[in-house]
């Protein structure tokens, strides 16, 4: 594990905080990734707001700490700005199922290169344990006393209709199960979706338990879409791993090509040569 | 009126002006504006037929302005473009046409009354029969054509050319440049017209031609170029009436001028993907009306703590809420200078004319980087859908090059200097940059320690101070003419308002702020014991009320208009001349 990527900042989660493994996962990949040559100053990342982004604080990444549920977009922003980067988004289920939803969705319909790593526990527990899009129906929090009326959301199901062309979910438990699942999505050239089943010891203390319990090692992506949904659709045992993979056209290169527009910038003088040009085509 | 002494190769006595030498004086100044209206329905190319008009006047040297009045529809309604063209300069369209041309009945009783004394009315006898002027059958010439309904708008170039004594051939290559799709079917068509209309209107007007080659463009294309002028790598935008055309300009030039352009599923996405794209050093510019920008505000505020120099275009209509989407109005003042919770760093400046919208949003952008702070470039409809001619040099526009860090002491992103300005440096990079929305450290982590927030508090507002320290060396207010009564105006409005002083050949100081945040109180003391007048496009008052605030100035009175339409030259004229 990569000592160095700690920045001194105090850590806050509650312990036993699912949140420790992802951390911990992430160090992995930032040294996995250097050893594939993909040195540490290629990667940015960003977070959402609650407890699953103060990973920003602890990970000693370049990034910019957003705001809730719009790391999705703040992701794609980098990488259209320099396609030469790698981003990760780090995101809540409040923040990425909930607030940034619509991000997620057509950022998956648009295949963005970037990588979302959900850390998903069911729960808005920085704010007190008010259930979330994938609390189970009868979860019980501050806004819902008598328990929630509501099904939860399948997110890899969504993510699979939307045309994601990486769907996989992984468990904060299973460390370096985790570290090659979230490895491949950054690889992975166009949109990848990580759901982590982050256990919450607060307000969800059997979720360690169950999915200790549950958790099941899927070896291959399913073949197709339609497989791949009725795995998401799974409750007794919870599949984790790639649940499906595709190439597709990526939209940076689908814009402009091979065109960086930050390293490649175009000089003063060309540009004005190319205003100069729009303003003469009218005279 | 002097409309009546215009120039012309009809019965009017040349020599009349003559006996009187005041009237002299008025052929002299005003002869040369001559205003052209076409009217029709929406999907007759009225908007087209507006543009190839201005183009026309262009072309032969003189300034012009175009207004185009539109309703919220495709198909039906009403449309008309409003066209001014004169041999000097000119800052406003017309409502007293020379030539009002309609393609239906309904614009034919919208119209009747704007006409100058000795203007002439051309309508669609196929659609009209009650009319005064000289009646074409336009239905008919157009039902041999395959889009019988597209073409009629060729009618208005076609008149126009016989009216103003083009020959034929002049008007082939007229045909040819503007109407280049189905060229064939237009030239035909453009003949037919101008065969039926010779006889009666052949060379009704003279207009003399002029020497000015400086090209029209609308608002929103002038500030699109004067932000690429400044670096611009970027434009995102969901579409919005007035701002769509922003996307547009650069969705159609983007690749000539390398500025990638997005239209993403929302403006939170739009405003969300403008941060982001500045942390790696994208020069960004998003734009929406009132309605997208306050979807935007939530990131107007995370621009101002991490320090992202995002440039928003706000380009106003009347609202509230949905409002009237594709009319005029300044009621989003107030909006724009109030974006954002929390206190930090805003710039907010509008724009006069269309070659300021140029040199304001290069300024702007420039500005921003210098500053790392968002800005708000506020204007509205009338000024952004609307065209006159430019003279721009983008050579001399700023490059939004930011201060950036150098040395080998250890980089942190916020940190403390003397303007409050932390030195940019951008990934790929082997320190580590952290951009942050929670109130930080000089690094960028996270901090709930109250002597950091109260230093990053100061931090921001020593930015604020150091940016007013450097405005005061900048132009951040215009003066027009040098006598008489004090005319405050801002944003669009400020075209309506020299017209007017021109149409009224008054004597007049308009006074125009640019900058509305922080605003240029400095620049305006001298103007505090005089009379002052105010004149803008909101029901309230709202740029009145900010002089007020601001400078202690208290408008004697405040001229205003909200019902989605620019004000009239010659009527805000009437107006001023009351008060005064």
């Amino acid at each position: 594990m990569a000592e160095d990527l700690g920045t001194g900042a105090e850590n806050t989660w509650c312990p036993g905080c699912g949140n420790f493994g992802i951390l911990n996962t992430m160090k992995n990949v930032v040294e996995k990734l250097e050893e594939k040559d993909i040195g540490r100053e290629k990667l940015l990342i960003s977070a959402g707001i609650g407890c699953h982004a103060k990973i920003f604080d602890y990970l000693n990444l370049s990034g910019l700490y957003s705001i809730h549920g719009r790391e999705i977009a703040t992701i794609q922003g980098m990488k259209l700005a320099n396609p030469d980067l790698k981003v990760i988004g780090f995101g809540g289920d409040g923040d990425a199922y909930g607030e940034g939803l619509s991000h997620l969705i057509f950022a998956a319909k648009r295949n963005t290169d970037i990588t979302m790593v959900v850390h998903n526990n069911s729960s808005y527990s920085l704010t007190t344990g008010q259930m979330s899009p994938t609390s189970e129906k009868g979860y019980k929090g501050p806004s819902t006393p008598e328990g929630s009326i509501e099904e939860p959301l399948n997110p890899l199901m969504l993510m699979l209709s939307a045309g994601a062309s990486f769907v996989s979910r992984g468990y904060a438990g299973k460390i370096e199960h985790l570290t090659d699942l979230i490895v491949e999505a950054i690889e992975h050239e166009g949109f990848s979706l990580v759901d982590v089943l982050q256990p919450c010891v607060v307000f969800h203390d059997d979720q360690y338990q169950k999915y200790n319990e549950a958790v099941e090692i899927i070896e291959e992506p399913a073949g197709t879409s339609n497989e791949a949904m009725k795995l998401t659709e799974e409750t007794e045992r919870l599949p984790i791993g790639v649940f499906y993979k595709e190439e597709k056209p990526v939209y940076h290169d689908e814009i402009y090509a091979d065109l960086n527009i930050v390293e490649d910038k175009m000089t003063k003088d060309e540009r004005t040569k190319q205003i100069e040009k729009i303003l003469d085509e009218r005279t | 009126m002097y409309f009546q002494l215009r120039q012309k190769k009809t019965n009017e006595p040349k020599n009349l002006s003559l006996k009187n030498p005041l009237l002299l004086v008025l052929v002299k100044i005003m002869s040369d504006i001559f205003t052209y209206i076409i009217g029709g329905k929406a999907g007759e190319g009225v908007k087209k037929a507006g543009e190839a008009a201005a183009n026309l006047f262009s072309g032969m040297g003189r300034k012009t302005f175009k207004m185009d009045d539109y309703q919220s529809l495709i198909r039906g309604g009403h449309n008309f473009s409003a066209v001014s063209t004169s041999i000097d300069d000119i800052y406003s369209h017309y409502m007293k046409a020379d030539l009002v041309v309609n393609l239906d009945d309904r614009s034919y009783n919208l119209h009747k009354d704007h006409l100058t004394e000795d203007g002439l009315m051309v309508y669609n006898s196929g659609d009209t029969d009650k009319g005064e002027g000289i009646g074409l059958p336009i239905d008919e010439i157009s039902g041999n054509y395959s889009k019988s309904d597209l073409i009629k708008g060729v009618t208005g170039i076609a008149v126009l050319s016989a009216v103003i004594g083009l020959k034929k051939d002049e008007l082939e290559e007229l045909i040819e440049k503007e109407y280049s799709r189905g060229v064939e079917e237009n030239l035909s068509f453009a003949k037919e017209i101008y065969d039926s209309a010779e006889e009666n209107v052949e060379n009704r007007f003279t207009l003399e031609k002029g020497d000015d080659d400086s090209p029209i463009f609308s608002g929103n294309e002038a500030l699109s170029l004067g932000a690429a002028s400044a670096g611009l790598d970027m434009y995102i935008g969901y579409p919005m009436t007035p701002a769509s055309s922003i996307l547009h300009f650069f969705a159609a030039h983007g690749k000539d001028l390398q500025i990638m352009s997005i239209h993403p599923e929302n403006e939170i996405s739009v405003a969300n993907i403008a941060v982001g794209a500045t942390m790696p050093g994208a020069r960004v510019m998003v734009g929406s009306s009132g309605g997208g920008l306050a979807l935007m505000e939530e990131t107007i505020s995370l621009a101002g703590m991490t320090e992202s120099p995002v440039l928003f275009i706000l380009a106003s209509r009347p609202g509230p809420s949905t409002g009237v989407p594709t009319y005029t109005e300044q009621g989003d003042l107030n909006f724009a200078l109030n974006q954002g919770h929390g206190e930090f760093p805003l710039v907010v400046a509008s724009p006069g004319c269309m070659e300021e919208a140029f040199y304001l949003a290069g300024e702007m952008l420039d500005l921003l980087w210098k500053y790392q702070t968002p800005g708000i470039f506020l204007t509205e409809k009338h000024l952004s859908e609307s065209s006159m001619n430019i003279d721009v040099d983008p050579s001399i526009v700023g490059w939004a090059e930011p201060k950036k860090f150098e040395g080998d002491r250890e980089y942190k992103r916020y940190e403390m200097t003397d303007d409050g300005v932390s030195p940019l440096k951008f990934p790929p990079s082997e320190d580590v940059i952290k951009w942050n929305s929670y109130e930080n450290d000089e690094k960028g982590i996270t901090t709930e320690d109250p002597e950091k927030i109260t230093e990053m508090h100061d931090k921001r507002r020593n930015k604020n101070e150091k940016l007013i320290v450097d405005m005061k060396d900048m132009e951040t207010v215009n003066q027009f003419g040098d006598s008489g009564p004090v005319i405050f105006t801002y944003g669009s409005t400020t075209m309506s308002v020299r017209e007017a002083v021109k149409a009224g050949e008054m004597k007049a100081k308009v006074v125009q702020p640019k900058y509305l945040k922080p605003f240029p109180f400095w620049e305006l003391e001298d103007y505090m014991e005089d009379d002052v007048i105010v004149v803008e496009q909101s029901s309230t008052g709202q740029f009145a009320s900010l002089l007020r605030e601001k400078c202690n100035i208290v408008p004697k009175t405040v001229i205003r208009k909200y019902d989605g339409r620019p004000f009239e030259p010659i009527k805000l004229a009437e107006k001023i001349k009351e008060t005064i």
